[in-house]
């Protein structure tokens, strides 16, 4: 489904929408619940279980900084899911150790918090992240060349054109596009092995693992996709697998083009919604 | 740029190459990236190279789900200008007719120039074959 993606390019674009319509992370409300809660915190007085009380308030109360922090951090290959329990990690670090006598904004004092407890998430995940500076750099290298060769080609480039592009030995190329699949991969299976250190197994088959998730989503989007009717099943494959245009579509099917383009995207629509439900 | 053609050539003058490991999804990367890397060297696209890998988790898949207990995949390549065969065959006591209605199977027909299931009992095996979406000639031409 990931090639799909990428030529139907609906998915990045949803996560760009989502990320300029996130609402700003402390609002009037929370910003005065969090004084309350810390002024409740300061008192010398107070017991184990207000004291428990408030900092679970404080800590909920505040996720969405968490939420804020990780979506920064979105698409770098590692699950959303997993950057926000990091995140939090450092909020709740960040809800200890905040003195309100020292009188910034709390938001202010926790988004370095968060932020660093993400970064060293990224830093720590071992070799799945530490991918040699070299290749990171050839990744994004290749990454443009390719953008580039494929405006100037009009047609997908080789590893060679790309070689000569970026100046460098095919064999590096091949590496380099290596290296950013273990990327992608491997962070896929980072949840799995996150809590318990017994599972070093999984980690040494990390790279593997990526080829699973990738059996899960086509499992998972197989029953779905031969649950659609057949009209819009061959759509699909035409357009997906074929690469006709959608006009190209309407002439094979015998309907408007427009006509395509709305089953098209009701259909991916759907998929995506029962896909989503299913997770 | 000449090294890569001479690596090309050699590749030409012996054009096969196999790959034996163990019938087990944990080796299935292994095996896309050596396909990958062949491909890349035979100039194919980057698409066609990422198409490559998808086809070549399907044959990985339908494979192994008919592989005995404890046996290996042998996988063979034949390489040519522009064209990459590959044989994924297993050993199956009792193999499966192949199911060719299958959504698997529909994905490795429109990825592939040719695709074929061998079940017979004791072997069970996928061959696929994708050419380069450009002319290796007049890639070879533009290159130099």
């Amino acid at each position: 489904m990931t090639s799909v993606n990428s030529r139907g390019g609906g998915a990045p674009l949803d996560a760009e929408l989502l990320e300029l319509l996130a609402d700003p992370p402390t609002t009037e409300d929370a910003r005065n619940r969090n004084a309350v809660l810390f002024a409740i915190l300061d008192r010398p007085s107070i017991s184990e279980e207000e004291r428990r009380t408030a900092r679970e308030e404080l800590v909920a109360n505040n996720l969405p900084l968490v939420e804020h922090c990780a979506r920064r951090f979105r698409n770098r290959g590692e699950p959303f899911e997993d950057l926000v329990q990091v995140g939090t990690i450092g909020l709740i670090k960040a809800v200890d150790r905040f003195d309100i006598a020292r009188g910034v904004e709390f938001s202010t004092y926790a988004t370095p918090t968060i932020i660093g407890e993400i970064k060293r998430h990224f830093r720590d995940k071992g070799w799945a992240i530490r991918v040699p500076r070299r290749l990171q750099e050839l990744r994004m290298q290749i990454a443009s060349a390719t953008a580039e060769l494929t405006q100037t080609l009009g047609r997908s480039p080789t590893p060679r054109e790309i070689a000569e592009a970026v100046g460098c030995s095919v064999e590096e190329i091949v590496e380099g596009i290596e290296s950013s699949n273990a990327y992608a991969t491997l962070s896929l299976d980072a949840g799995d092995d996150s809590e318990d250190g017994g599972q070093s197994m999984l980690d040494a088959i990390g790279v593997d693992d990526a080829g699973l998730a990738h059996v899960e989503i086509r499992e998972s989007v197989k029953p779905l996709l031969e649950s659609l009717p057949p009209r819009e099943k061959k759509i699909l494959l035409l357009r997906f697998f074929k690469n006709m245009t959608q006009s190209q579509i309407a002439a094979e099917i015998g309907v408007s083009q427009m006509h395509v383009s709305r089953l098209l995207s009701r259909t991916l629509e759907q998929l995506r919604t029962s896909l989503e439900t299913d997770a | 740029m000449s090294e890569s053609s001479a690596t090309v050539r050699t590749l030409r003058a012996r054009s096969d190459v196999e790959l034996r490991l163990p019938a087990d999804g944990a080796f299935a990367s292994v095996l896309r990236t050596l396909t990958a890397s062949l491909a890349a060297r035979l100039d194919f696209t980057m698409d066609d190279i990422e198409d490559l890998r998808i086809a070549v988790s399907e044959a990985v898949a339908m494979v192994l789900a008919e592989a005995d207990q404890g046996v290996d995949l042998v996988c063979e390549f034949r390489m040519n200008p522009g064209e990459l065969t590959l044989r994924v065959a297993t050993t199956s006591s009792s193999p499966t007719p192949p199911d060719y209605e299958s959504f698997g199977w529909q994905v490795l027909t429109t990825l592939t120039s040719d695709a074929r299931v061998e079940a017979v009992p004791g072997r069970y095996a996928v061959s696929l074959t994708l050419t380069s979406s450009i002319d290796p000639v007049a890639a070879d031409g533009a290159g130099l």
